[in-house]
């Protein structure tokens, strides 16, 4: 059991990944692992058939780091079937570029998943900067989160979503 | 003016809604105070010493009448019958009651105007030259870009919780009223030598503890890439700017610790990559749209001198004098750009009553083909009058006391809201500035010493941009009384620069003689036709200071 309510592309779903500990063995279950074991097992998880993702951080990594750097997965996005984006604080918006640089530089298509102090407010902004996988606190209900991503009815400008914006839209 | 279509109206009407409802979860306990605080922030309040403030947007400082007049009703109805136009284009009311809000809002959006992105650490309202469409010279109206800007920044889902505040200025003319090379992005509409429309970007300016000029990071935008690149820089300072520590975080501290060439670099790379989906190239049709918007006004076509605006100026002492100092050229001949200081002698720099937006409000109707504008220094400029015209404006000003002659003299100063308002200052501001303006309050002494921009604030926070004051002052704390410090040499236009502190700061009771001191020793050592600032930057510090302290 987790302790939040999983949200998949605007739909209640159960959880089958699990985080894994840096030390902790991998599994055949789908896992998440971090950034730096990623790197350290590149080739041993290569070998492996169970489906794995990782986990960008955000916190935990000294007071002036700014957090992992979304670049670094570059070599191995084909490989993952799940990133999780690490919001340490909601007013930390880091994790929306590194959302639009997974998407749209690097065209990846696996689940994009906001994980942290993920909030009402924001849910809207990240589903449109492409996370389709939100870990929201137990009692949020799945309407509730649908009224948040529905509260503003259009968007100016081009993201990682479908919408193009009205500056381009009406031009059209 | 840009006029919203359904798009737009839906939008802002439904961030009131997403607004009310965020208010209804605060006062129900649902969100914390900490978590209601970002979201009241984007919408524009502010918790102040006192009481809750909202700000509202101005974009690109353009008023209608109709939204003036929006703008007194508000002053009247949820504020004291007054509101404070700031150094950012924006009205602050000071005394509104949060449940109230949303209603306000509401109203506000009638006449297409809101709060959204007035606060918080999202890309602030753009603002730009108050002259624009009204002077000679300019590669192209900047409200045509800036109202692009504003759109694109609406909302902008990858810039909502960046690091820090984030304000983007734009001018289109050698002479910068904009303040352009102290904001987070300075933009410089120009022409290249083909003919063609671009923009120069300057980055990293700001103010604050840490004061920085932007540096250029790039001559030429093409025009279709502009959005491109902004989005470039923005996202570089989402990714590398600090989150660590919130005096650190601006993009200034970035672009100062990574350095300009390693800066320019990583927003190349950034723009490349970006802009090879060409996904940010407005549509042509959609810049032709806007551009409608601000097409000029239908101006009659008039001789270029007034024998009836001639012969008031030869009758009325008081008149010529307002010309002098406050009425500038037009491009079109016949017509003239009328500045309205909010600097009367002894009064609050920035606050007009809901009476005189009124006042003004009719006369943009009547004479300024419906146009107000609002300037970062504080005032508010009729743009577009019929030189035969001048006078009766300048009669319906002078009768609510709106016509003081002073613009950009002594007692045109900047000053922020300081003890009075703000839970973070260290001195008062409001009543410095009305004692100087008090000292200096005959005119003629004042045309005498000539151009001369004086800015305070409270604290290093720098909200009454003294860095860039030729004369600027700050409070400083000393043992819990009030001392102020004074810097000389500052300026915010296209000669950017950051004032040099003159030494030992000077008390409450010192503070006043020793800005006449600095005045006379200007006066004294000045060579022809040389303003304050000229003769500062011939001479330097050593004079002033030897006056000072010696
Ligand atoms: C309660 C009242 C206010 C508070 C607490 C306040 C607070 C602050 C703070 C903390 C900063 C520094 C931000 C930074 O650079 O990191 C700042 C900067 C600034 N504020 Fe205010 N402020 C207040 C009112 C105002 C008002 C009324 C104005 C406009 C008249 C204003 C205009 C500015 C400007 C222009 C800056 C400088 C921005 C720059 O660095 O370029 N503030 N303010
Ligand atoms: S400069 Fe300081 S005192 Fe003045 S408004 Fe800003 S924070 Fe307050």
């Amino acid at each position: 059991m987790t302790d939040y309510h999983l949200v998949i592309d605007g739909a209640t779903a159960e959880e089958s990944w699990t985080y894994l500990d840096d030390d902790a063995a991998l599994s055949d279950a789908p896992s998440i692992i971090s950034l730096t074991r990623l790197k350290d097992e590149a080739d041993a998880l290569a070998e492996r058939s169970a489906p794995f993702g990782v986990i960008l951080r955000a916190d935990g990594l000294g007071k002036t780091d700014l957090g992992e750097d979304v670049r670094e997965l570059a070599p191995f996005i084909d490989r993952l079937a799940l990133i999780a984006i690490h919001f340490p604080a909601y007013r930390n918006g880091r994790g929306y570029s590194a959302a639009r640089v997974l998407r749209e530089e690097f065209n990846f298509t696996g689940q994009l998943r906001a994980t942290g102090d993920v909030l009402y407010d924001q849910w809207a902004m990240m589903n449109r900067c492409g996370i389709n996988a939100f870990e929201l606190a137990a009692n949020i209900d799945l309407a509730t989160f649908q009224t948040a991503l529905g509260e503003l009815s259009g968007a100016y400008q081009p993201a990682a979503d479908q919408n193009r914006g009205a500056l381009w839209a009406r031009g059209k | 003016m840009y006029r919203y279509d359904e798009f737009d109206h839906k939008l802002v009407a439904d961030r009131v809604n997403q607004f009310r409802g965020q208010v209804e979860r605060r006062v129900s306990g649902a969100l914390s105070e900490d978590q209601f605080k970002p979201l009241r922030l984007m919408n524009g309040v502010y918790l102040q010493l006192h009481a809750y403030m909202l700000r509202v947007a101005i974009p690109y400082g353009t008023l209608r009448s109709e939204q003036m007049q929006m703008l007194a009703h508000i002053a009247r109805k949820y504020d004291r019958g007054y509101g404070h136009f700031t150094t950012r284009q924006n009205i602050q009311y000071n005394w509104p009651a949060l449940d109230k809000i949303p209603d306000l809002l509401d109203e506000l959006a009638c006449v297409e105007m809101h709060a959204i992105q007035t606060s918080g650490n999202c890309i602030r309202n753009v603002t730009s030259d108050q002259y624009a469409g009204a002077i000679e010279g300019e590669a192209e109206d900047p409200r045509i870009v800036s109202e692009i800007i504003r759109q694109w920044s609406t909302f902008h889902p990858e810039f909502t919780y960046l690091p820090r505040k984030f304000k983007i200025a734009v001018t289109a003319h050698k002479n910068d009223r904009a303040a352009i090379k102290l904001h987070d992005i300075g933009i410089v509409v120009k022409q290249n030598d083909a003919g063609e429309i671009g923009y120069e970007v300057h980055v990293g300016g700001g103010q604050g503890r840490t004061p920085f000029v932007a540096k250029k990071m790039n001559d030429f935008v093409p025009k279709a890439k502009l959005l491109a690149y902004l989005e470039a820089v923005m996202r570089v300072y989402n990714m590398l700017g600090r989150r660590d520590n919130s005096y650190k975080a601006r993009i200034k501290i970035l672009v100062h610790e990574t350095g300009e060439e390693e800066m320019r670099r990583m927003v190349e790379e950034e723009f490349a990559k970006i802009d090879a989906s060409e996904m940010l190239t407005v549509p042509q049709t959609e810049i032709d749209r806007i551009s409608a918007y601000f097409a000029p006004p239908a101006f009659e076509t008039l001789p270029a001198d007034s024998q009836a605006f001639t012969q008031a100026q030869a009758d009325d002492a008081d008149f010529a004098r307002f010309v002098r100092a406050n009425v500038v050229a037009h491009k079109q001949d016949g017509y003239a750009i009328v500045n309205i200081s909010l600097k009367p002698i002894g009064g609050v720099p920035g606050d007009a009553t809901d009476a005189q937006m009124d006042v003004i409000a009719d006369l943009a109707e009547r004479f300024s083909h419906d146009e107000v504008r609002v300037t970062h220094e504080q005032n508010l400029v009729l743009p577009h009058v019929k030189l035969d015209d001048v006078k009766t404006v300048y009669d319906a000003l002078a009768a609510h006391d709106l016509a003081t002659a002073n613009l950009g003299l002594i007692s045109d100063q900047i000053a922020c809201p300081g003890l009075d308002y703000c839970n973070l200052a260290n001195a008062r501001s409001i009543p410095l500035a009305q004692e100087i303006s008090e000292r200096f309050s005959d005119l003629d002494r004042q045309y005498d010493i000539g151009e001369l921009k004086i800015k305070i604030s409270g604290c290093i926070n720098a909200c009454g941009h003294h860095h860039v004051g030729h004369i600027g002052i700050l409070g400083v704390d000393k043992k819990g009384t009030e001392f102020y410090q004074i810097s000389l040499g500052g300026a915010a236009d296209e000669n950017a620069a950051i004032g040099q502190i003159t030494g030992r700061a000077f008390t409450e009771e010192d503070i006043v003689d020793a800005i006449e001191t600095v005045v006379t020793t200007y006066t004294d050592l000045r060579a022809d036709g040389e303003r304050f600032i000229d003769t500062y930057n011939r001479l330097g510090m050593a004079p002033f200071k030897e006056r000072l302290y010696d």
